[in-house]
């Protein structure tokens, strides 16, 4: 697993590459840790690259959700495969989430 | 189209205890995604068999494959992967008493990852909603029916996200209500999140249900394997026997020796 983050204009854009599971989620959160003390207002976590996630994985999604908004910062993500768009859904965490189709719409959506 | 290789493959199984051969050869296939049934009456071996599938046991002669690796042939380090793989629900829900239900649930996360105590605590909101028992976190089992507390060790079960979820008689000791929704929570979930399910159990209405597919144990040995319809209507005299609960047939319930006397005089 790899976590890239990336300032595009106004908004930082983490790219994480492989699975987000119970061996890779604590170094994923480590990343959205710093991400969260630089209290930055929009964050996009892209999916394109990501091969599964698992209860873990969401689990942490859920708590870098949670920290953003604390500071009144906003959390989108990305560019999922149907396969883990689906699981997001079984979870009902669609409902939860803004979920763009593309990191273009999901950044312009930000504005 | 290849066939895909059954995440569990039993072959040739057998196991004594003492003198007495509890497995008498036992062969079966599992396949990914299908809830598999285990039938059987008291003592027919069904519990010994759901032991060795889990690791729990070894077998005296023959294989168990989990996941591709022959179990019966690993040391604990070398299980130690796989067992993070399956789930186990217990016949008595084995919570611990001096924790509460969200400790419980927990429990596996905390002992064998490195995730943040806030993620677990999230990931246990997530679980008990599977089972229909989010905000229960903070209660004793001690506080819930039998049936919340078979509910919780479900939730636990799928706690690290299992390929495999064993089940060892779900529904014992449950009306006929509870027992229901139990059974449509275990087809729920294997559904829905796509997991294997083996289910050891011995309630007819619950097999009937759930079950993709059936095996079912007489005396150590597989007798007949089959999906609901092959084995509802089964010509196999022991399986007539089973699904009708009937007393007379060829299944014996008591020992029918001939030195009953000469054992009490000697």
């Amino acid at each position: 697993m790899q976590i890239k983050v990336e300032d595009k204009n106004t908004v930082t854009i983490c790219y994480v590459t492989g699975d987000i599971d119970i061996n890779t989620a604590p170094d994923i959160k480590k990343t959205f840790d710093r991400v969260i003390q630089g209290k930055k207002p929009k964050v996009l976590v892209n999916f394109q690259s990501v091969n599964y996630v698992d209860s873990s994985g969401l689990a942490t999604l859920v708590e870098f959700l949670k920290n953003i908004r604390a500071y009144g910062g906003k959390l989108k993500l990305c560019t999922m495969s149907p396969k883990i768009k689906s699981l997001f859904e079984i979870t009902k965490l669609d409902r939860l989430f803004e979920i763009a189709p593309a990191e273009g719409d999901a950044v312009t959506s930000f504005a | 189209m290849e066939k895909q290789e059954p995440v569990i493959r039993v072959i040739d199984l057998k196991k004594k205890f003492g003198d007495r051969q509890i497995l008498s050869g036992i062969n079966l296939d599992i396949h990914k995604g299908e809830i598999f049934v285990i039938m059987g009456g008291s003592g027919c071996g069904k519990s010994t068999l759901l032991r060795h599938l889990i690791g729990a046991l070894t077998p005296d002669e023959g294989s168990v494959y989990l996941l591709g690796q022959d179990i019966s042939k690993l040391n604990e380090d070398q299980m130690d992967p796989i067992r993070k793989k399956i789930g186990m629900s217990y016949q008595g829900s084995a919570l611990f008493d001096s924790m509460t239900v969200g400790e419980n649930v927990s429990l596996p996360l905390r002992e064998h990852t490195k995730l943040d105590p806030n993620v677990i605590s999230i990931m246990v909101k997530m679980k008990l909603e599977l089972v229909g028992l989010r905000g229960f976190e903070n209660l004793m089992p001690s506080q819930l029916s039998g049936g919340m507390k078979k509910r919780v060790g479900i939730s636990r079960a799928f706690a690290m996200d299992p390929e495999i979820v064993f089940y060892d008689e779900p529904t014992a000791g449950l009306d006929p209500i509870v027992t229901a929704v139990m059974d449509k929570l275990i087809v729920d979930l294997s559904k829905a999140l796509s997991v294997t399910s083996v289910v050891v159990t011995h309630d007819m209405n619950s097999v009937f249900r759930i079950a993709d597919r059936i095996a079912m144990l007489y005396e150590g040995r597989v007798v007949e394997v089959g999906t609901r319809d092959e084995i509802r209507n089964s010509k196999n005299p022991y399986v007539q026997q089973f699904v009708s609960g009937s007393p007379d047939g060829p299944i014996k319930f008591f020992q029918q020796k001939d030195d009953y006397l000469e054992t009490l005089t000697a």
